[in-house]
Order: C-alpha cells, then sequence, then structure tokens
C-alpha cells in the first residue's frame, strides 16, 4: 500500500470516529442537562461551555457569554471551524477520496452519502430544533460505516490502518471527553458543594460515550468517580475504555509491524508499553493524580500518531 | 397506436426531418429497437419522470461520481449530466461499429509503429511528410524504440456519429488518454438503480468487463523478464476532473492508483513507496499527458510526472501505457488519411465511413475552404475537447470573415469539413418537464495488446443538451446516455 493512501486511510479512520463522538456529546451533554438534579448542571452556559471545551479548548478562552445557537452551529454545521462535525465528516470523506481505489464502493458511497446529508442540512432547523434528530442521524451513520468497514473491506493492511485511525482517535475523544466531565465535577463541587465522588456528571459521562447501561450491568451500584473511572479507562470489556482501545491498537499494529521485539524508537513498541503500562495500573493508581494521569494519556496518544507517521507514512 | 408525440413526456418533442432520429421514423412511428421501452415509458407521467430524474443525479452524487468546479469563494461538485432515455444500439449494427473501430486501432498503431521506424507510408507518397515533420506530437525520441509487443495505443477511443443518411461516421479518433469509460458504467449502474424495471425486457451486453480486460492488455506488455508484472494507474491527482475514472479503473482492476510524488527512479527501475518500503512497478497505465510524465525529458516545471521515467521507459525497465508520442497519429490532419492508412497496412477497406475534409495545407483545397465557411465546420488540427471549432451555419458574417482571417494566417493548423448532422435521441429536458430531441454521438473503447484485443459492448452515447448544439463534448456542457448494446 502507497505511505500517502495510508496516510489518507488512517486520517479517513480518525475523522469518521472524531464525528462521531462530537455528535454524541452534544446530544448527550444538551438533552441530559435539561432536567439535571441541580441548578449548575441545568444552566445553559455550562453546558455550551463543556460541548466547546471538548470541541476546542482555546474557543472557551476569553468568552464571557455563549450564545446557544451560534455554539451549536459552530460545533455542528460551521464549515469554518475545523472542530465541527460537518468539517471532519468532510475531511472523512476528503481522505477517502485518496484512497478510493483502496476502499470498497459501498464504504466509499455510505461516506459519500453522509457528507452529502451533512453538507446540505438545514441550517436553521439544526440550531432551533433539529439538534436531536441530526446528533442521531450522524451517530446512526458513523455505526452503519462501521459496519461497511468491518464487513466490506478486506482484514488486511488497508483494514489494520483504518482501525488504528478509528481505535486511536476513541482513545483520544475518550480520555478529552473524561477530561471535560472531570472539569465540571469539580467545577459543581465549588459552586454547589456536591462532592466530585458523586457528581451527576459521571452518569452524564457514561452516556456520552454509550457505556452507561453496560456500567450499571457491571458493577449494579450508582456511578460514582471511582467505578466510572476504572470502567472507562482501565476495563478492557468496555468497548469505550482506554484498556480496549489500547489493546485494539496493539492487536491492529501487529499487521503492520511483524517483529517480534520492535524497534524502540518505533510505534508499535510505544503502543506495547502503553498497553502493558496500563493493563498492570489500578484505579488506584489513577485516581491518586487523574489530572497528570489524563495529560500523560494524550500526550502519550499524540506520540503515537507521530510515530504512526514517521514509521509508515512519511517514509521518503 | 397513438402518434408518439402526443404523450404528454413527449409534448414538447419536434421531429426535424433534416436530422436521423433514433427514436422516430419519419412517420412518427417508434422504431422497433425502441418499442419495448417506449411502451414502459409511457406509463409514467410528467412527475414521475421529474422524481425519477432527480433520484438518477442523487444516484451519480452518492457514488461521488463528480468533478469540481472550482469558483472564487467556494469549489462546487458537479456530475456530468446523464439522462434518462438510454440509447440502443442493435446486434447487427454493433458488429459492424465493433469491426470498424477494432480495424481502425490495428491500422493506426501499424501507423505509429511505421512513423516511428522505416517511415514506409512517406516513402510511397501516401501520407505527406510535411504533415508528420510539422507535428508538434511526434516525438523524437521515439524513433527506432520498439514499445513492448508492438504496441503504441493499448487504449483508444472512436468518435462515432450517424448521419442523416443513416450511416455511421467517424468524426475523431482517440489515442492518447481516452477518457470517458468510467462514465459507461457508472451511467449503467445509476439507470439500473432508477429504471431496474426496464432491464429485463431486453437482453443487454454487461459494461462491467472493462476492467478485467484493461488489466490483461497491460499486463500482456510487461517488460522483458518479468513474471508478474506490478502495475499501477498513474493519476495527476484528486483535483484533475477526471480523478473519478483514473481511481474507478485502478479498483476495477485492483491495482495501486498513483500520483508522480509516490514514485521514485533508482537505477532506471520505477519503484512506489509503500508502507513497506520500495516495491518496484513494471506498467505504468498513465493518464497524464506525454508533456508531463517526465520533468527531465518533457516539460520541465511538470510536477505530475516522475524524474527519469521516459529514460526508464527507453531501457525497457518500465512499460508505458499508452507509449508516448501517440499524439502524431490522431492529429486531425492524419484523421483525414485514415482511409489509405488502412487499405496500406490491412489491405482492406475502412469498415466505418470518414468524413470528407478538406485540408487547409493544401492550396486547391483551402480556397474551397475559404469560399464555403458558412457549409463547413472548421477545426483546429492540434486541440481537443472542442475547443476552437467554428461550425458555418451558426456564424454572423462578420464572425465568417474572422474564421478566414484565421484560417489564412496559419492554414495549417485547420482542416474543414461538411457541417454533418448528427443524430437526435430523446432527451429529457428538466426546463420542459419533457422529452426533446437533443444531437447524440457515440464513443467506443478498443484495446490492443500483445496477442489480444478488445472492444467495449456498450460505449459514451454524449449528447448536447442544448436545444440545436452539434458539440456533445462534456467541457461544452454536454451529457450523456447509458448505452445498450443488444445481444441479439
Amino acid at each position: 500500500m502507497l505511505a500517502r493512501v495510508a496516510n489518507n486511510l488512517f486520517w479517513m479512520g480518525r475523522y469518521i470516529e472524531r464525528s462521531e463522538h462530537m455528535a454524541r456529546y452534544m446530544n448527550v451533554n444538551y438533552f441530559s442537562s435539561l432536567d439535571a438534579p441541580n441548578e449548575l448542571s441545568q444552566s445553559r452556559q455550562f453546558v455550551l461551555r463543556s460541548m466547546l471545551f471538548v470541541a476546542d479548548e482555546e474557543e472557551i478562552k476569553d468568552i464571557k457569554e455563549l450564545d446557544e445557537q451560534k455554539v451549536l452551529y459552530d460545533i455542528g454545521l460551521n464549515p469554518d471551524k475545523q472542530f465541527s462535525i460537518l468539517s471532519s465528516i468532510q475531511n472523512a470523506q476528503q481522505n477517502a477520496n485518496g484512497a478510493r481505489d483502496l476502499i470498497s464502493s459501498e464504504l466509499y458511497e455510505s461516506i459519500n452519502t453522509l457528507n452529502r446529508v451533512v453538507k446540505n442540512y438545514n441550517k436553521d432547523v439544526f440550531v432551533k430544533n433539529g439538534l436531536f434528530d441530526f446528533t442521531t442521524m450522524v451517530t446512526t451513520n458513523v455505526a452503519s460505516l462501521r459496519t461497511k468497514i468491518r464487513g466490506t473491506l478486506l482484514h488486511d493492511e488497508v483494514y489494520a490502518i483504518i482501525m488504528l485511525g478509528i481505535y486511536i482517535e476513541r482513545a483520544n475523544q475518550v480520555i478529552r471527553i473524561v477530561n471535560s466531565k472531570y472539569n465540571d465535577a469539580l467545577v459543581e463541587e465549588v459552586n454547589s458543594d456536591i462532592s466530585v465522588t458523586t457528581s451527576y456528571e459521571w452518569t452524564t459521562l457514561l452516556k456520552c460515550v454509550e457505556s452507561y447501561d453496560m456500567m450499571r450491568r457491571y458493577y449494579r451500584k450508582v456511578p460514582t468517580s471511582n467505578t466510572v473511572l476504572d470502567f472507562l479507562i482501565l476495563n478492557p470489556a468496555c468497548p469505550r475504555s482506554i484498556m480496549n482501545s489500547l489493546n485494539s491498537i496493539h492487536y491492529y499494529i501487529g499487521y503492520l509491524c511483524k517483529d517480534e521485539i520492535p524497534h524502540k524508537d518505533s510505534a508499535a513498541f510505544l503502543i506495547g508499553k502503553l498497553k502493558y503500562d496500563h493493563q498492570y495500573k489500578t484505579i488506584e493508581d489513577v485516581q491518586g493524580d487523574l489530572k497528570e494521569c489524563i495529560e500523560k494519556l494524550v500526550e502519550d496518544l499524540s506520540l503515537v500518531g507521530e510515530k504512526m507517521d514517521a514509521d509508515y507514512f512519511s517514509l521518503y | 397506436m397513438k402518434a408518439p408525440t402526443s404523450l404528454p413526456i413527449f409534448s414538447s418533442y419536434k421531429y426535424d426531418s433534416k436530422f436521423y432520429d433514433e427514436i422516430f421514423t419519419e412517420k412518427n412511428e417508434v422504431r422497433e429497437v425502441y418499442e419495448t421501452l417506449f411502451n414502459l415509458f409511457s406509463e409514467y407521467s410528467v412527475n414521475d419522470f421529474a422524481n425519477l430524474n432527480d433520484k438518477a443525479k442523487d444516484a451519480f452524487f452518492n457514488q461521488g461520481i463528480t468533478f469540481q468546479v472550482y469558483g472564487d469563494k467556494e469549489t462546487k461538485e458537479k456530475i456530468f449530466p446523464f439522462d434518462l432515455f438510454p440509447r440502443i444500439i442493435g446486434h447487427e449494427e454493433w458488429q459492424k461499429i465493433e469491426k470498424g473501430a477494432l480495424q481502425r486501432s490495428k491500422a493506426l498503431n501499424l501507423f505509429l509503429w511505421d512513423l516511428y521506424h522505416d517511415q514506409k507510408i512517406i516513402k510511397d507518397k501516401i501520407v505527406p511528410i510535411d504533415l508528420i515533420d510539422s507535428s508538434v506530437n511526434f516525438l523524437k525520441q521515439m524513433k527506432g524504440f520498439n514499445p513492448p509487443g508492438g504496441i503504441y495505443n493499448h487504449v483508444s477511443g472512436t468518435d462515432l456519429i450517424k448521419h442523416s443518411d443513416g450511416n455511421h461516421y467517424v468524426l475523431e479518433d482517440n489515442i492518447r488518454c481516452p477518457s470517458g469509460v468510467s462514465y459507461v458504467v457508472g451511467n449503467r449502474a445509476a439507470l439500473k438503480r432508477t429504471l431496474f424495471g426496464v432491464f429485463n425486457h431486453y437482453q443487454s451486453y454487461n459494461v462491467s468487463d472493462y476492467g478485467q480486460n484493461l488489466l490483461e492488455i497491460i499486463e500482456s506488455v510487461k517488460p522483458k523478464g518479468v513474471d508478474i508484472p506490478k502495475c499501477v494507474v498513474l493519476t495527476p491527482g484528486v483535483y484533475n476532473s477526471a480523478y473519478y475514472e483514473h481511481s474507478f479503473l485502478a479498483k476495477q482492476m485492483g491495482v495501486e492508483l498513483v500520483e508522480g510524488r509516490d514514485l521514485f527512479i533508482d537505477n532506471d527501475f520505477v519503484y512506489m513507496k509503500t508502507i513497506r518500503g520500495l516495491v518496484r512497478v513494471d506498467v505504468i497505465y498513465r493518464r497524464v499527458d506525454d508533456l508531463f510524465i517526465d520533468p527531465l525529458e518533457f516539460n520541465k516545471d511538470s510536477l505530475l510526472g516522475v524524474p527519469g521515467l521516459f529514460k526508464s521507459y527507453m531501457k525497457g525497465k518500465v512499460c508505458l501505457v499508452n507509449a508516448p508520442g501517440t499524439g502524431v497519429a490522431d492529429d486531425k490532419a492524419i484523421y483525414t488519411y485514415m482511409p489509405q492508412i488502412i487499405k496500406y497496412y490491412l489491405d482492406e477497406e475502412p469498415i466505418l465511413n470518414n468524413v470528407h475534409t478538406y485540408h487547409c495545407s493544401r492550396p486547391d483545397e483551402l480556397k474551397y475552404v475559404l469560399e464555403n465557411v458558412d457549409k463547413l465546420v472548421v477545426k483546429p488540427v492540434d486541440e481537443s475537447g472542442g475547443y476552437g471549432i467554428s461550425i458555418g451555419n451558426k456564424l454572423t458574417k462578420e464572425e465568417i470573415e474572422k474564421v478566414k482571417e484565421t484560417i489564412k494566417a496559419s492554414p495549417r493548423k485547420y482542416i474543414a469539413q461538411p457541417i454533418m448532422s448528427l443524430s437526435t435521441h430523446a432527451t429529457y429536458i428538466e426546463d420542459e418537464n419533457s422529452f426533446e430531441p437533443r444531437h447524440v454521438d457515440l464513443r467506443t473503447f478498443t484495446l490492443l495488446g500483445k496477442d489480444k484485443d478488445f472492444v467495449l459492448k456498450g460505449g459514451l452515447t454524449r449528447v448536447a443538451l442544448k436545444r440545436g448544439n452539434l458539440v456533445v463534448n462534456s467541457s461544452q456542457g454536454g451529457g450523456s446516455k447509458d448505452t445498450w448494446v443488444l445481444k441479439k
């Protein structure tokens, strides 16, 4: 496979995954805030700020009062914002276009169709009362794209590179969402005297990554910071957990790197190291300094991306 | 039977006896081959058709069979207009077209071999030397070179029209990088989605075997010593208007689609840059024009090509498809010698007609052309895409004078032909919500390999969407139709 095209496939996977997380984060935060148990988490400003934080931290730096329709438009359909769902899907489509000869027509056509639907989505309807429909449409379609990836492509290097893109992005998004909700819980604690441990934000967090029901089934308890973080960071059985993503990344890098002991400076080595580091971590280790742990993970995942680029996408 | 044109969807169909109408006879009766289709269409209302038309458009957008138009502010994605009324070619009519197209491609290949070797046809005074000497498309570098398998024009596109006498005439041969074959397949896919009910009433050939045949052809011209050749398609990139076709062909053949920057030459061998390092490439189906394939040999500013590629080709390390330098033979001035060329090399009579052509380079013919510009189509010999053509009966007096001046300034650059009346075909016109007759032509696709040839049973029917317009090229706002070749 051409190095240039591999890069396209990798980013196609990343953008597909990114658009879904953004869509679901918007949806869950907005709608669960409507009947949240306290005043602060019901507040529009609080919710909008949280959404923008995940989209792009820089965006909320200097703004005191956020305009709801503008925020929704920026994250959903603004073509001038790189973080918008529209931009992510468009980037996914353009990357698919660059690798068009390698992916199935079914997959290409589904991405293309989704891109057209999003591009032509009525902006006014969306910001007034289309948030639920739009975000649901995006998440449903992304799920169908994943099915096309799994069900119509050869499970070879092409597939492995797309999956690497998907899982690296998933780990990235989940850790950013954890970070955002952790911050929200801290803000709540300062303002409303609600303990971080039992904050309502942990429930929202689980719903943002479609893991609420399964977490309840696993722990049979009301979510607390301890159980939620254990579930979303360290539990390999939870499909959205960091551990699960790291296991998948490790598995798929095996398609590209056949060395039993990879070179110490390679992406494969770093991925192996990350995986085993987390496999033997306990929630107590993480909770000791959650902030530092999150920052380290974000940094490490970004380094994985850089090393992938150096090892496979820009050989010459 | 009711007069066909009394149907609402044919309400603005105005039969014009000056042209051969593919659907209706002079007596306003439906031609036999279209009867079943016509009856099926009569069951649709105007609204049904408008809906189907939208559905067909969606099929193209969703499949990404589009091209980009760059504006000042934003880039727009467009589709080549597609018409819902398929063109049907009967079995016998097709036999002649197929044989004729193959005959021309073979003759052109022999002609090219001769031009780049002994030039017997010139020595025998069949084709004048000055036509070759003055052609910008003759590549000196190719003289004496033997392309693998002896093939120059592996892929040929032959443009045909049906004149008012009901006979096919060839308008032009395209043997550089003829495009459009992906639309043949795309049109079929779109029509199947839209009007699936009509297909089981006809036995037409499938068109999806083109990719497989193309792969076999290009594999057949592998360099010496290579067992299983590594083939690739070379594209100028995603911004090229034919990018869809390039990716389509690569996918159909299951080979890599590469850009110039993905290739690398070392010790005259061509390699592509993969995630596992360099992989040798043996055959390149290049969709980049001659002048851009190698900045060391041709256009120095080309970013699309690969430095050293031509040298690698000359040394027999890689095969280029089509061969560089084929443009000299699809020149419009050479076209006029096609009947003689066919006779000279194949000792056969041409199966397909040539349109009579006047060479402005010959003084007596120049005189005739200058006196009859209003009755002729004047074409520059080295332009493609329908540019620079003037159609005599559409010109004002001032324009005629202008054309005369242009010809006089460089007679070698121009040829003239009688105004051929392209046949008309029922075409759905959105603004009228009705079918109207529009002029059509047909491009066929022929493949030549070492001991193998293939003609795609189908073709690209191009249609001029503006009323009365005779130029069908997509760059001039033309659309296309699905084309069925019947099995019997």
